[in-house]
Parts: structure tokens; C-alpha cells; sequence
């Protein structure tokens, strides 16, 4: 595993540490506002969002486990979750326009594939293993936020076909990761 | 390749952290990883699986917002009336983070049958309603925070597991009594949802869901 600067920073923050608290801020907080930004897409409710992140950082500290997962996975796993519940909340059942907008280039970026990161390349190599479709579908929902129902609408197929598709991907994803 | 087939909760706990699922089964999956240790360790699986699509993120530029963060944690007494305000709102999000059940030291008037603590992902974080069950009346209580704002109204709601909400009421003042023959049964939820006011017209929530919390007891 490549070393984790976050995790000994939720660490101290876990016994109150301020100083911490502030580093950890100048340490992520670009990297959150952009996973809030693209699940999100308004700045606004972005900067709102991060508050509350970083609030829940200092309150939840204590429950991260340095020998169950990276920091930053810990820290973007809370901040897609509280931007996917206020994107559910918004228009739950809505099937927008504006959630196909979003996901304009849900491809992997160039320099994705540059990062010498093993967990990056491991799971975009699994990913060129699924039909096209069904990785797109794949990452539009983990980047993006999409529910079943904009990706059905998305692709053009029913509800129960999507999360059979995506239900298939992900057990062959894990497959594939674990072989 | 075989189509291999995910276990039912390894597949939910891959959906959650895929993000494809809808409110009500997002607010499931989160009732259900306080209390189960193996599903929540399969969702951490899925979260150390999925990272690697996290490199997807560009970042982008915050502001700094910790002067705002940082007098939500950490009140100073200098400015009174506005920091009081502030510290019950960590007190509010501290509640409902830890999920610790107040209970009040005095008087009880009735069980608790369960307490709606504002979740800090609506905003509402000082929001908190009771609800209290004895001798076939259900009360519902505003404990903190204050009523929905003009033109919208508090509409609670009782669901059974697997089942659509039924709305229970509204909540247009600070207590709401109800008859309610036998007592809620465990495991089913209350919740509130910010509604027009005049409450829901089509029977089912049409405003978010602030407050979630599950019947104990």
C-alpha cells in the first residue's frame, strides 16, 4: 500500500486535535469540493456540502480505521455520500435532463492512467473487461451520483434490466480484481 | 467469463457505494450499517474496491471555509446569543452523528419510542422531534429547533418495512397527539418530510426527508 498522509490526521483529529483539523482541510478540501462539485453541479450547494463534510470529519473521526482503508478513500467515501443523499433528496424519482447533462465524459481521464497508483490501474484494467455500456453505466453512477433509474433512462432499457447489468459488472469486477 | 452472482447483501452494499440507489433504500442501507458490522464491512470492501475510480476527481478550488466550520465545532462565549445558537446546533449534529438518544432527566410522560435527530446532510441541524407512546396515544414532540418556515409545513410519516409512507399527520405545532391503537411496532420508521403548506396532496412525501429514525422499543 502507497503511503497515506490523511491517515494520521483523522488520527489526532479523532483526539481533538485543531492543528489537525486545519491541515487536513489545506490536504483535501480540493479534492472533496471536486467529488461534491461533479456529484453536485452547483458551487453553491458544493460549498454548503463541504462544511458539512469537514464537520462530520471532526465528529466521525474516531471511527476511521487506518487497517480497514486509505484516509482519502475514508474522506471521499463520506463526502459522495452526503452529496448522493442531497441529490436523492432533491429530485428523487425525477427523471432529469439535467442528470444525462452531467455526465457529458464519464471516461477515464489521460491522466488516470499516468497516476503509478495500483488500486487505479487494477480497476480500470477490470473495467476494459465489461461491455462498454455497462462501465459507462458503472462509473456515471460512482462519479456522478446516477440512480437506477437515470441510467435506465439513460440507456434506453428498463429499471430491472439496469441493476441486472449492474448487479453482472460488479460481480465480475470484484472477480477481476480479486483474481 | 461466467456470469458470477454477487450474495444479495454483498450486491446491496456494492450498490450503495456504487450510489444507484433511491432515497428510501440509501436511508435502509444506513439504518442497517449502525447496527450490522458484517454488512458494513462488506461496504468498505466495496469502498476500497471502487477507490481507484476516485482518481476520476479533478479537484477544484475551495474556498476557505474553515472560519465557518471551525465556529460551528468550536463556539467561543465572546458573542453570546449567537454562539449558543451554535453550540446547540454541534450539540444537534453531535446527537445525531453519534446516534445517542436523549432522554430527558425529568418527567418522562411516556417511552420513547424513538427520537428524529436532524441528519447535518439537510441542513436542519438543530431539528429534533420525540415521539413517545402510552396508553394507545402516540406523542410526537419538537424538542429543538423550530417549525418549518412560512409556507411549508413538517409532515410525519410512519413506514412499515418494504412499504410506501403513511402520512401520521402534521407537525404545525410544537406537539402532535395521536390515537394509535397498539404500539408501533419495531423496526418500522418515522419520518418527516418538508411539505407545501396543507401538507402532501398525493399521499406520499413530495418534499425531502429531513428527519429519519427507526422505532425502538
Amino acid at each position: 500500500m502507497t503511503e497515506d498522509p490523511i491517515a494520521p490526521l483523522l488520527q489526532l483529529i479523532a483526539v481533538q486535535d485543531r492543528a489537525a483539523f486545519r491541515s487536513i482541510y489545506s490536504a483535501a478540501s480540493a479534492k472533496l469540493m471536486g467529488v461534491l462539485l461533479r456529484i453536485l453541479g452547483n458551487r453553491a450547494e458544493a460549498e454548503d456540502a463541504l462544511q458539512e463534510v469537514f464537520t462530520r470529519v471532526w465528529l466521525r473521526a474516531d471511527r476511521f480505521d487506518a487497517g480497514k482503508g486509505r484516509g482519502m478513500t475514508w474522506l471521499i467515501a463520506m463526502a459522495r455520500n452526503l452529496a448522493i443523499d442531497r441529490l436523492r433528496a432533491r429530485h428523487d424519482t425525477v427523471d432529469d435532463e439535467d442528470a444525462m447533462a452531467a455526465v457529458a465524459d464519464t471516461t477515464p481521464r489521460a491522466e488516470t492512467r499516468l497516476i503509478a497508483q495500483g488500486e487505479a490501474r487494477r480497476i480500470n484494467d477490470c473495467f476494459a473487461t465489461l461491455e462498454p455500456d455497462r462501465a459507462d453505466a458503472l462509473r456515471g453512477a460512482y462519479l456522478t451520483g446516477l440512480s437506477y433509474i437515470d441510467l435506465a433512462a439513460r440507456h434506453g432499457v428498463p429499471l430491472n434490466t439496469m441493476r441486472t447489468w449492474l448487479r453482472r459488472s460488479l460481480a465480475r469486477l470484484k472477480e477481476c480484481m480479486e483474481s | 467469463m461466467t456470469d458470477t452472482v454477487l450474495p444479495d447483501d454483498d450486491a446491496l452494499a456494492a450498490e450503495y457505494v456504487l450510489g444507484a440507489l433511491d432515497l428510501a433504500e440509501r436511508s435502509a442501507v444506513q439504518s442497517r450499517l449502525k447496527t450490522d458490522a458484517g454488512f458494513a464491512a462488506l461496504v468498505e470492501g466495496w469502498q476500497n474496491r471502487l477507490a481507484g475510480l476516485n482518481d476520476d476527481y479533478d479537484v477544484a478550488v475551495a474556498p476557505n471555509l474553515l472560519p465557518q466550520i471551525e465556529a460551528r465545532l468550536f463556539p467561543k462565549p465572546a458573542k453570546p446569543a449567537r454562539n449558543w445558537l451554535g453550540w446547540l446546533a454541534g450539540v444537534a449534529v453531535a446527537a445525531a452523528v453519534a446516534v445517542v438518544f436523549v432522554v430527558p432527566q425529568t418527567l418522562p410522560p411516556a417511552p420513547l419510542v424513538a427520537t428524529l435527530a436532524a441528519d447535518p446532510a439537510t441542513g436542519a441541524a438543530s431539528l429534533i422531534y420525540e415521539a413517545r407512546y402510552s396508553d394507545a396515544t402516540l406523542t410526537i414532540t419538537r424538542t429543538a429547533g423550530i417549525a418549518a418556515p412560512a409556507g411549508s409545513v413538517h409532515q410525519l410519516w410512519i413506514i412499515a418495512p418494504g412499504a410506501a409512507p403513511v402520512s401520521l399527520g402534521l407537525l404545525d405545532a410544537p406537539v402532535l397527539t395521536l390515537a394509535y391503537p397498539s404500539a408501533p411496532p419495531v423496526g418500522w420508521t418515522l419520518a418527516v418530510s418538508v411539505e407545501p403548506k396543507g401538507g402532501s396532496t398525493t399521499g406520499a412525501p413530495t418534499g425531502p426527508v429531513i428527519l429519519a429514525a427507526e422505532i425502538k422499543v
